[in-house]
């Protein structure tokens, strides 16, 4: 510490660094540091689950920017019931860099928002120097990690610290009527549904009904909760009404066609406890060193006013990411919860025990110096490492790096894409497949879109995968292979020996084998070309339109909002400060030793 | 008091955590562990079989003296590219049919999910009382070894060439084999209509086939299209009959007016090897009290058949083909070794049957090229 006379008035500052915040800075160039190397080298392209995914949707937008109808899985299904923003995103930088640089680049830009977001968050509940921390951590997130390079959740990692960032806003507008934290608020908000509608729908809840406790608690002697309630929720009914009309084509087709198929079974479901794995997966890994400071979290931050909301907002969400562990999720989900994965929760717990594990890391940088920065820097390494390590591990592998090459160039000679094909054992390897070719399938890999029955009768998620669901996948896939003729569905690519003898008695063919008989292509000659099939789930042009214009301009509108129309100096009440309570006897101790 | 929301968190996740584990089985599980009546025992013992930790299954065995470790694994995890090597036990029954002192026996029902639709298997387990618990007595079944034999191998093989390199499996510039439907017959079930029949291959040359067929109602509409999808051999040799049906799932008969029925040959290459014997076929009651078709299947080549397809049509007084079952066989067919199969038959069809016919289909994981 330096004191110093100014004026004739003593100042004193920290000239440790130990005491200082972390530059906000620092810490997105951290980010860069982490994660740039890990997505130059496509990582996620590799070794994640949904990357192609979203590089397949995106690639659709590329090619059809205002017609959302895709015919390329399912017979046809509507890209209407994901929200478009990210893939769009990708779409378009896909013209100047291509679609996976894209995907990365846009994925980049989450990483980076992402210790943004959780410094603005965490400056809520926190003092600056916890919520410099809290940011610094948030690089370091296993979830974070997790599902970047293994879940491949793009629009989850963009629409959380979107949501984060719009949060404050929706703090400084219900607590002290500020219209341009409204405007900025709502913008981002709108960016945040469009991006993920998932995220949104239960940030609303999770991350959205703490602040607005802070809110009230913060208001002041001179400000009603009544009047903060009003606000908050006069900001509801706007940020309803916008994601109403800026995902009008969504609610449209959830209206025409809702999620009416059977239950698919998802690990993030079961009870973790009875499975070593799952718990690994869905506890372990996307916790990593956060679990040793959970008790800390709930014990301090439940003894604190201010923290309690936030405490109680957390628990909650760590119970939702629990998934099937607890019986909280089904008791307030209802049949939703068998309709959600409930991985994402992970993040968003962990997102809320940062501002509070700020502040845990500053009391221990406080008291042990040197050595808590050593345990809490090798704590956010092994956290970021875990997930890295489990990728090599795990034994849930993705098949994301198949090579397709000859199954896309099959596929797109000599009228082969006449037919519809089938592939069975390329997992979501599928994706990458449909993303390179022009012709159509029967199968896909976004559960939500399918209207085919022989999908919506069964258990089961992709046929690609059919035999990971037991009975019921393979159920499915016979259905599907009873009614070839029906879809034009001539060719069948397989990865998987497994499915061999169900084709075989089937009537298809071996014709071809590549990459010395990994993948096999399999024909049946009775199949007529295949035909496009009509379906009420097709957007008007209309939809088309919003579709493609209302979401991007959004988010364009946030981020001129972002730039253009500076932020109003929060006012913070004492009450902020006093917790935790400045140990400054202990600091100059410190100091003088 | 202070302390009463972090007290509260802590008490209510723990006793959330303890109450979803008795929800999903947790409880049930450690009392099956504990192995203290034939049920558990051998609930305990399927469900390490389910996942498939196998040593953990054999260590629960009572005669592991008598049973060999690899037969045990084999007899689950199956082997020569049997059906069962594509296969995994997905649920299962278990109940008492005797308990005394010392030994008791219950019958389980395995319900295996398999790479070519779902198989059902019947067992009876003995066991016996050891102290506290009880263990399996798992029956020994020595595997026949066969003296070593030259088997000479003249059988007929028909090989179609393509004149063009690249050309698809099927673009063939000559005619189709003549190919016949002998028989048709529409049977009306409870909850849908099946076609039944057989379709020969008259010519001199072997031929893909494929059946399929399209209900029309009244008015000339579609109703549905189905084909007989693996109800039939699609390999037909010259002269050679193939059973074949046709499900139409959700519709009633009366509703039918016409059928169209579509058979589709192609020049296929085909061998007549493997030759493989059908013999003791008789209809019978299974365990469980529901009709059956069964004999048992030798294989006379020199090559292991890893899947066989069991197809049997059944004929009334008249000769009328009245029904057509089905049913995969999980033991691949060693040379000369007998392999039992049954395959269901309805109740009521099977009053009415005066003979039947079975035709046995195959995949080889090595025949496939």
């Amino acid at each position: 510490m330096l004191t110093f006379l100014s004026g004739g008035k003593q100042i004193t500052v920290e000239t440790s660094y130990l005491s200082r915040p972390v530059p906000l800075r620092f810490i997105v160039l951290l980010a860069l540091a982490i994660h740039g190397p890990l997505l130059a080298l496509q990582v996620p392209f590799t070794t994640s689950y949904d990357a192609n995914f979203h590089v397949f949707f995106a690639s659709h937008y590329a090619h059809h920017w205002f017609d959302p109808w895709n015919p390329k899985w399912f017979a046809g299904f509507s890209q209407t019931t994901y929200p478009p923003l990210s893939h769009q995103w990708i779409a378009l930088l896909s013209y100047v860099f291509g679609l996976r640089m894209a995907y990365l680049l846009v994925q980049m830009t989450a990483v980076l928002l992402i210790p943004v977001s959780v410094y603005r968050y965490a400056r809520l509940w926190v003092n600056e120097r916890a919520s410099s921390y809290a940011s610094l951590f948030s690089v370091f997130l296993g979830a974070l990690t997790f599902l970047v390079y293994s879940a491949g959740q793009l629009p989850t990692t963009l629409s959380a610290p979107l949501y984060l960032l719009a949060v404050p806003y929706f703090y400084d507008w219900s607590r002290s009527a500020d219209v341009t934290a409204l405007l900025k608020g709502l913008a981002l908000t709108l960016t945040a549904g469009a991006v993920h509608h998932v995220t949104l729908l239960f940030g609303s809840i999770l991350f959205a009904f703490p602040v607005l406790w802070l809110a009230i608690i913060d208001r002041g002697e001179e400000r009603s909760s009544l009047a903060v309630a009003i606000r908050a929720v006069a900001f509801a009914i706007l940020a309803g009404i916008g994601l109403g009309v800026v995902l009008l084509p969504y609610w449209l087709a959830i209206i025409r066609h809702p999620i009416r198929q059977m239950p698919i079974y998802h690990a993030s479901r079961t009870n973790l406890l009875l499975n070593l794995d799952y718990l690994t997966n869905y506890f372990f890994v996307p916790y990593g060193m956060l679990l040793l400071a959970m008790p800390f979290l709930v014990w301090y931050g439940a003894r604190n006013r201010r923290l309690r909301p936030l405490v109680l907002g957390f628990w909650i969400t760590f119970l939702f990411g629990l998934g099937g562990t607890t019986p909280v999720p089904k008791w307030l989900l209802g049949r939703a919860f068998e309709i959600l994965t409930f991985e994402r929760f992970t993040l968003s717990a962990a997102l809320m025990s940062l501002p509070i594990v700020g502040l845990l890391a500053e009391r221990l940088v406080d008291r042990y110096r040197r050595t808590a920065v050593v345990g809490l820097a090798l704590a956010a390494l092994v956290t970021v490492i875990l997930p890295m390590a489990w990728l090599a591990l795990s034994p849930f592998t993705s098949s994301a790096n198949l090579n397709v090459d000859p199954v896309d160039a099959f596929l797109n000679r000599d009228g082969h894409d006449r037919f519809r094909y089938l592939t069975l054992g390329f997992g979501n390897a599928l994706s990458k497949v449909s993303t390179y070719t022009v012709a159509n399938s029967v199968d896909g890999e976004y559960n939500s879109a399918r209207l085919l029955p022989e999908f919506t009768h069964y258990g089961t998620a992709q046929l690609t995968s059919a035999k990971f669901f037991g009975t019921a996948g393979m159920e499915a896939l016979r259905m599907m292979l009873r009614h070839a003729n029906h879809y034009g569905l001539k060719y069948i690519f397989i990865h998987d020996s497994y499915y061999e003898p169900l084709v075989s008695f089937a009537g298809w063919k071996k014709v071809e084998s590549y990459d010395n008989g990994s993948i096999s292509t399999w024909s049946k000659e009775d199949v007529p070309p295949a035909r496009p099939f009509p379906s009420d789930a097709m957007p008007t042009a209309l939809e088309g339109l919003l579709w493609g214009t209302l979401p991007l301009g959004c988010s364009i509108l946030a981020i001129l909002f972002w730039f253009l129309i500076p932020d109003r100096a929060r006012l913070r009440s004492d009450m902020l400060l006093s917790f935790p309570a400045p140990d400054r006897e202990g600091a100059l101790v410190s100091e003088v030793r | 008091m202070k302390n009463v929301l972090a007290v509260f968190i802590v008490l209510a996740t723990g006793l959330f955590v303890v109450l979803a584990w008795f929800q999903s089985g947790g409880g049930e599980r450690r009392q099956m562990r504990s192995a203290s009546t034939p049920e558990q025992a051998a609930r305990f013992l399927l469900s390490e079989i389910q996942d498939r930790n196998f040593e953990r299954a054999y260590e629960q065995l009572a005669n592991r003296s008598d049973v060999d470790k690899k037969t045990f694994i084999r007899e689950f995890n199956g082997s020569d590219g049997s059906l069962l090597t594509y296969a995994s036990l997905e649920t299962f029954d278990v109940w008492g049919l005797r308990t005394d002192a010392q030994e008791a026996s219950v019958r389980a029902r395995l319900h295996y999910t398999t790479a070519v639709g779902p198989l059902d298997d019947v067992r009876d387990i003995k066991l016996e009382r050891r102290g506290e618990t009880w263990k399996v007595l798992w029956p020994v079944n020595p595997t026949p070894k066969l003296p070593p034999q030259v088997i000479p191998v003249n059988y007929l093989r028909w090989d179609v060439i393509n004149p063009r390199d690249g050309d698809d499996w099927g673009v063939q510039s000559v005619d189709s084999p003549q190919v016949r439907i002998i028989s048709m017959n529409a049977i009306s079930r409870p909850d849908s209509v099946v076609l039944v029949g057989e379709v020969v291959n008259e010519d001199s040359v072997p031929a893909y086939v494929n059946v399929g067929a399209t209900l029309l109602d009244a008015s000339g509409a579609e109703l549905a299209q189905e084909s007989s999808f693996d109800k039939i051999s699609h390999t037909l040799l010259p002269k050679q009959v193939s059973p074949y049906r046709i499900d139409f799932p959700n519709l009633r008969l009366e509703r039918v007016k016409k059928v169209r029925m579509d058979v589709k040959a192609l020049l296929e290459s085909a061998s007549a090897d493997p030759v493989i014997e059908i013999s003791q076929q008789k209809i019978e009651t299974d365990p469980l009290g529901k009709q059956v078709l069964s004999g048992q299947l030798v294989n006379e080549s020199g090559q292991v058949v890893n899947i066989p397809h069991v197809i049997a049509a059944y004929y009334d007084s008249n000769g009328k083909v009245i029904w057509v079952s089905d049913g995969y066989v999980a033991q691949a067919l060693l040379p000369q070794v007998p392999v039992p199969f049954a395959v269901d038959l309805p109740a009521e069809v099977a009053k009415n049957v005066h003979s039947y016919r079975v035709v046995v289909n195959h995949f080889n994981t090595t025949a496939q090229t």
